[in-house]
C-alpha cells in the first residue's frame, strides 16, 4: 500500500503544477503582461499551499476520508478551472479576483494534500524515509508537469482539455485511494458514487471542450477586452485601455487609436484636398466615423452620406463616450446622413452623384466581401461619381498582398477609370495601400487643411512611389464570376498567417 | 445547525451533478435529433391532373361560360410562355394562355419565403450558342446580354453570371473546385478524363456534311449526318464501353451529368443525348469563361416572371383543360376553373399544346386523328426537389458552400445555394435546393413512391446527406419543403431523339400545334423556348402574319 500512495503523491504534484501553469497561461492570455501574471499566480499559488498545509493540522479524525474528499475537490475545481476562467472572463466585473480566488482555492487544497498523505503514511515508513520519498515523488512530478505542459499539453490538447484531463486524473487518484482503504472508510458507497459522478462530469467537459472554447473568444485577443457585442452581421470587440484601444470586427483589427490618424488622413486628404469645390461626399463602410471626422475638416462640404451595413456599429460610434471622442462626434454632425444598408444594394438604387466617394470596406477575405471589389461594383460606383469627381478605395497591403492590391488597381482601370495608387505606413497594420480613381487625370493638391499630423505634400510624394518588392507578379481583374481578388488575397495572406 | 452543508447533502448533490453530466452528452445529441423540423409536401396539383387520366365527364354545351379567342395556348411553362412572348412581340394578342397550376412556370417554377426566392426545378441557362437565336433575342430584351464587344462576343450582365465559387465536389473527405474529379487520381483515371475531354472538344467543333454543327442548340438544328445520328441508337454506357472508358471517376462524372440533365443513368440515355450535353454547349461571352451559366436566386423562375410580364393579361391560371374537341377549323376546349369549381368553354381557331406531350392523348378527343405519334411510349424521369431553409450560410468543413455543391458518394445531385447570387454582405439565413432524380428505379415505381411521399423519411435522408458535407448542420435547419415531380423530365432514351416517333410528334394538324421540350427529348430552357416560338410562328403563318 505504501508505493501506490507514493505514486499518488507523484500524480498529485503533477496535477497541482499543471493547474498552476494553466492559471498562469490564461492570466497572461487574457490580461497580457506575462511576467507579472505568472509571477503573481505562482506567488499566490505557493502561498495558498502554505495556507493549506497550515490548515491540515485542524483535521483530526478520518484523515484518509478527508484526503479523498480534498482530492475530489481538487479534481473538480482544477479540472473546471480553465473552462470557468475562459467562460466567465467576459461576464465578471473584476476578472483578477476570480482568477486569484481560483488559484488560492486550488493552492490551498493541494497544500492540504501532502501533509495529509504524510500522516496516512506515517505509520508505514520511518520518518526519514517518509520525508525523502514523498518529496522525491513530489518533485519528479513537478518536472514531468513542467515538461509536459509546453511540449505536449498546450499544443495537442489545448488549455481547456488539459485542465479537464488532469481533473479526471485527480479523481482517479481519489478512486484508487478509496479502493486501497475500502476496509476502513465510512460512507464508502457514497464516496465512490460521487467520484464516478465527477469523472463523468469532467469527461463531458473534456468531450465538449471545443464547444466551450467556441463560447469564449477571449483567447483570440492580445489585450484586455473592454467592450464586445454581436450584431447580426459581425462581432465587434474593443480591446485596450484609455490610452490606446483597438477595434476588431470578426477578429480582424480595424484600427488602433494610436495610429489610426495615419490611415484616415491618407485615405481622405490626397483626394479631397485636390478637388476644386467639393460639396457632396459618399462614404461606403467606415461606420466608425473616423473617415467622416477627416471629411469634416473641409467646412465647404455640404452633405456627407455614410452607408454602413451595421446599425449597431454606427450607433456605437455615435453615442457619446470613448468612441465618439475618437471620431469627435462626427456621426452626429448635421451634415452627415447615416444609412444602414448593403452598399451594393443601396448603390444600385442611388440617384444622386457625388464629388468624392470613399470606399472603406473590410479586406476582401471572403466571397461576399469580394463582390464589393468587383468590376460590376465599380461600374455602379462610376454611375454615382460626378464627371470631375474622385473616389478612393482602401485596398489592403501592397507589401503583404501585392497582387491583391494591384488587382484592385486593374479592376478600377477595367471599368474605364484612371487610377493613382499610393501607400502609407500605419504601424499597427503595416504598409497599407489605397487607390485613387477618377474619370480625368488626377492632379495633386496644392495645399492640405491645417492640423494634419501625418499628411503633407512631401509625405504624399513619397506615398506615390512603389519600390520593386511591391510590384505585382500576376495581372488579374476581379469579377463576380471569378473572384480573382479573394483567391489572390487568400493565398497571399495565408503565407503570413502561417508564418506567425 | 445548517451553517455547513451536511456531508450527505454534499454527496447527494455531487451524485446528482454526476448523473447530470452522464446524461449531458446523450441529451444534447438526442435533443437535436428529436427537434421536429417542419416539413411540407408541396408540388404540382396531382389531384386535378389525375382527373384527366381517369377521365372527366364533361360535355360540350352552351350552358357554360364561354370565351372566344383566335388562339388558345395550353400550359404556361417555358414553351407556352415563349409562344405567348412571340405572339405578343409580333403584335398578336388575340389569345389566352391557360395553366393548370396557380402560377405559371412549369418545370421552371420557383418559390419564395422570408429568407430568399428559390427554384423548384430548372435553375440555370448556359451561355447561349450562336445558333440559339431565340435565346439570344430574349437575353438581349431582358438585359441578360447587355451588349457585344469588338469581337462581337456577347457581354452578359455580371449580376446574372454565376458568381465564384461555382461548383464544389466532395470526394475523399475534402472539397475540390469544379465537379470533374481531380484529386488523388490514378494515372489511368487521369488519362481517361483527359481523353474524354479531348474527344468532347473535338465533337464540339465538328461540322457535319450538311454544314451544320454536329450538336446544336436547339437540337433540331444539329447535323443530320449519319455519322452522328447513329450515336442515338446506342446508350451512353455502350458508347463509353466502345471507346474503352472504364475508370470510376470518369464514369461517375458522365453518369452524374446524365442524371443531372436527363434524370437518368448512362444505361438509359442515348449516347447522342449525353454527348449533346458535353459537346452542344459552345456559348461564349466577352466577359465569362466558356462553360459559364446565368442563374438567379429563384433559378429559371426569373425567366418565367420576365416572360409572364409580356402577356400578363392573357394568362389564366388555375384552369385545367379537360377536353379538346376539334371540328374542322373550330376548336372547343372544355376547362375546369379553380380546382374544378367552374366550367368554361374556350373556342378558338388554333391551339398551341404546350403542356407535357403525354397529356395530349388524354385531352384531345380522337387524338390519333390529329397526330398518330405514340405519346404513350414516352418515358419520364421522376424527381424529388427539396428546399432546405437554414438559419445561417453553412460552411462545409471550414469552406463556404459554393453555388452548386456535390457529394461524390451521394445519390442526390447535390445542393444549390439560393443566396449565392446576392450582392449583399449579410451572411444570414439561406435556402439550399436539393435535387434528387429517381434514376435507380423504374419510373412507374418511383412515381408511386413520390405519390405517397414519406416526408419524415426523406427529410432524414436529406439531413444525413447534408451532414456529410457539413457535420452539425442539422441544428441550423429551419424547415424542409418537398416538391415531387412525378413526370419531371422526358428521358432521351436510345433511339428517341432521332427516331420516327419524335418526328411524328412534332407534326401539327393545321389547328393543333405542339410545343414542349418533350418534342426535343431533352428538358431544358432552350428546347422549350424553341418549340414555343416555332409553334407561335406556325400559328402566325396560318393567319397570314409573319
Amino acid at each position: 500500500m505504501t508505493y501506490p500512495l507514493l505514486i499518488t503523491a507523484f500524480i498529485i504534484s503533477t496535477c497541482g503544477l499543471i493547474y498552476e501553469l494553466i492559471a498562469g497561461t490564461i492570466a497572461s492570455y487574457l490580461l497580457g503582461d506575462s511576467i507579472t501574471q505568472f509571477s503573481i499566480v505562482i506567488g499566490v499559488y505557493l502561498f495558498s499551499m502554505g495556507v493549506g498545509s497550515y490548515l491540515s493540522r485542524f483535521i483530526e479524525r478520518n484523515v484518509v476520508g478527508t484526503f479523498i474528499k480534498v482530492e475530489m475537490l481538487v479534481g473538480l475545481v482544477g479540472g473546471c478551472s480553465a473552462a470557468g476562467l475562459f467562460l466567465l472572463f467576459e461576464h465578471v466585473e473584476s476578472f483578477r479576483i476570480l482568477l486569484y480566488a481560483t488559484v488560492s482555492l486550488i493552492g490551498t487544497l493541494i497544500g492540504l494534500e501532502v501533509p495529509l498523505l504524510m500522516r496516512v503514511l506515517k505509520d508505514r515508513l520511518e520518518f526519514k524515509d517518509l520525508v525523502s520519498q514523498i518529496f522525491t515523488f513530489d518533485y519528479v512530478g513537478a518536472l514531468i508537469a513542467s515538461l509536459l505542459f509546453p511540449l505536449v499539453l498546450v499544443p495537442v490538447l489545448g488549455l481547456m482539455r488539459s485542465s479537464f484531463l488532469f481533473g479526471i486524473l485527480n479523481v482517479v487518484v481519489a478512486l484508487w485511494t478509496i479502493h486501497l482503504f475500502r476496509e476502513e472508510l465510512p460512507w464508502l458507497r457514497v464516496l465512490r458514487a460521487s467520484a464516478y459522478a465527477l469523472i463523468v462530469l469532467l469527461v463531458c467537459g473534456f468531450a465538449f471542450s471545443d464547444k466551450l472554447m467556441a463560447l469564449s473568444e477571449s483567447s483570440a485577443f492580445p489585450d484586455n477586452i473592454i467592450y464586445s457585442t454581436s450584431t447580426p452581421y459581425q462581432r465587434i470587440v474593443l480591446t485596450g485601455n484609455n490610452r490606446d484601444f483597438k477595434l476588431y470586427l470578426n477578429g480582424n483589427l480595424q484600427f488602433s487609436s494610436k495610429d489610426e490618424y495615419r490611415y484616415h488622413e491618407a485615405l481622405i486628404h490626397p483626394a479631397l484636398a485636390s478637388l476644386k469645390s467639393p460639396s457632396e461626399v459618399l462614404v461606403l463602410g467606415g461606420g466608425d466615423g473616423l473617415a467622416v471626422r477627416e471629411l469634416l475638416k473641409y467646412p465647404a462640404l455640404k452633405k456627407i452620406v455614410l452607408v454602413d451595413l451595421d446599425k449597431k456599429m454606427t450607433d456605437l460610434f455615435s453615442e457619446p463616450g470613448l468612441l465618439s471622442q475618437l471620431n469627435q462626434g462626427s456621426l452626429r454632425d448635421p451634415k452627415v446622413t447615416v444609412i444602414n444598408q448593403d452598399a451594393f444594394v443601396w448603390l444600385r438604387g442611388c440617384k444622386n452623384k457625388f464629388d468624392f466617394i470613399v470606399v472603406d470596406f473590410p479586406d476582401p477575405s471572403n466571397f461576399s466581401l469580394g463582390k464589393l471589389y468587383s468590376d460590376t461594383f465599380y461600374r455602379a460606383l462610376k454611375q454615382v461619381l460626378k464627371p470631375e469627381g474622385l473616389l478612393v478605395v482602401q485596398s489592403t497591403s501592397p507589401y503583404y498582398a501585392k497582387n491583391s492590391f494591384w488587382c484592385v488597381v486593374n479592376t478600377l482601370n477595367q471599368v474605364g477609370l484612371q487610377t493613382t495608387p499610393y501607400h502609407a505606413y500605419v504601424p499597427s497594420f503595416g504598409d497599407w495601400g489605397y487607390v485613387l480613381a477618377s474619370n480625368e487625370a488626377f492632379k495633386k493638391a496644392d495645399s492640405y487643411p491645417p492640423g494634419l499630423r501625418y499628411l503633407s505634400a512631401a509625405a504624399f510624394d513619397q506615398m506615390l512611389y512603389f519600390p520593386d518588392d511591391m510590384r505585382p507578379t500576376v495581372k488579374a481583374v476581379n469579377k463576380l464570376n471569378n473572384q480573382a481578388l479573394v483567391h489572390l488575397f487568400e493565398s497571399e495572406w495565408s503565407e503570413y498567417v502561417e508564418a506567425h | 445547525m445548517s451553517k455547513l452543508i451536511s456531508r450527505a447533502a454534499f454527496l447527494r448533490g455531487a451524485l446528482a451533478l454526476g448523473a447530470l453530466g452522464l446524461a449531458g452528452k446523450s441529451i444534447y445529441e438526442r435533443q437535436s435529433l428529436l427537434r421536429q423540423i417542419p416539413c411540407r409536401v408541396l408540388g404540382p396539383s396531382r389531384g386535378l391532373g389525375h382527373k384527366l387520366r381517369d377521365g372527366v365527364a364533361l360535355l360540350p354545351g352552351e350552358s357554360k361560360d364561354s370565351l372566344q379567342k383566335k388562339v388558345l395556348i395550353i400550359g404556361a411553362g417555358i414553351a407556352g410562355l415563349s409562344a405567348a412572348w412571340w405572339l405578343k412581340r409580333n403584335g398578336f394578342s388575340d389569345f389566352v394562355l391557360i395553366e393548370l397550376e396557380k402560377h405559371a412556370g412549369g418545370n421552371a417554377a420557383s418559390g419564395r419565403n422570408e429568407i430568399s426566392a428559390y427554384p423548384w426545378g430548372a435553375h440555370y441557362v448556359p451561355l447561349a450558342n450562336e445558333e440559339s437565336k431565340y435565346v439570344r433575342l430574349l437575353f438581349e430584351e431582358l438585359g441578360i446580354i447587355s451588349s457585344y464587344d469588338q469581337q462581337s462576343l456577347p457581354l452578359y450582365n455580371e449580376l446574372y453570371l454565376c458568381h465564384e465559387p461555382q461548383e464544389k465536389l466532395f470526394k475523399d473527405g475534402s472539397f475540390q473546385e469544379g465537379l470533374v474529379p481531380k484529386r488523388g487520381l490514378q494515372p489511368k483515371e487521369k488519362d481517361e478524363l483527359s481523353r474524354f475531354f479531348a474527344l468532347v472538344a473535338e465533337l464540339r467543333s465538328k461540322i457535319g456534311k450538311d454544314s451544320r454543327p454536329a450538336f446544336a442548340i436547339p437540337l433540331d438544328q444539329s447535323s443530320q449526318d449519319e455519322e452522328y445520328l447513329q450515336l442515338d441508337r446506342i446508350s451512353m454506357a455502350e458508347w463509353l464501353k466502345e471507346n474503352r472508358f472504364s475508370t470510376r471517376p470518369l464514369l461517375w462524372y458522365v453518369n452524374y451529368c446524365c442524371r443531372d440533365d436527363y434524370g437518368s443513368s448512362i444505361d438509359n440515355v442515348s449516347a447522342w443525348a449525353a454527348l449533346h450535353y458535353f459537346a452542344g454547349r459552345r456559348g461564349k461571352a466577352g466577359n465569362a469563361e466558356m462553360n459559364s451559366v446565368v442563374t438567379w436566386p429563384e433559378g429559371n423562375g426569373f425567366l418565367v416572371e420576365s416572360l409572364r410580364k409580356y402577356s400578363e393579361e392573357q394568362i389564366m391560371t388555375a384552369t385545367l383543360a379537360a377536353r379538346i374537341i376539334a371540328d374542322g377549323d373550330r376548336l372547343e376546349t372544355l376547362c375546369l376553373k379553380d380546382a374544378g369549381g367552374k366550367e368554361l368553354c374556350i373556342k378558338s381557331s388554333a391551339l398551341i399544346f404546350s403542356a407535357p406531350r403525354f397529356l395530349a392523348q388524354y385531352l384531345i378527343q380522337d387524338h390519333e386523328k390529329h397526330n398518330n405519334a405514340d405519346s404513350k411510349s414516352l418515358v419520364y424521369a421522376p424527381w424529388l426537389v427539396a428546399n432546405v431553409s437554414l438559419r445561417q450560410v453553412p460552411s462545409c468543413r471550414s469552406e463556404l458552400f459554393a453555388w452548386d455543391n456535390v457529394d461524390y458518394y451521394s445519390d442526390s445531385l447535390g445542393y444549390v445555394m439560393a443566396t449565392h447570387q446576392n450582392i449583399s454582405t449579410r451572411t444570414g439565413a439561406t435556402v439550399l435546393t436539393y435535387y434528387y432524380p429517381m434514376s435507380a428505379e423504374e419510373p412507374m415505381l418511383a412515381r408511386r413512391k413520390l405519390l405517397n411521399l414519406d416526408e419524415k423519411l426523406w427529410s432524414e435522408k436529406i439531413i444525413a446527406d447534408l451532414e456529410r458535407l457539413n457535420p452539425g448542420i442539422r441544428s441550423d435547419i429551419l424547415s424542409i419543403d418537398f416538391w415531387p415531380w412525378g413526370h419531371g423530365m422526358i428521358r432521351p432514351s436510345v433511339g428517341y431523339i432521332w427516331g420516327e416517333n419524335r418526328r411524328k410528334m412534332k407534326e401539327n394538324s393545321g389547328q393543333i400545334f405542339f410545343a414542349h421540350s418533350d418534342m426535343s427529348g431533352i428538358s431544358n430552357f432552350e428546347e422549350a423556348q424553341y418549340h414555343g416560338v416555332e409553334a407561335a410562328k406556325a400559328v402566325l403563318a396560318k393567319f397570314g402574319q409573319s
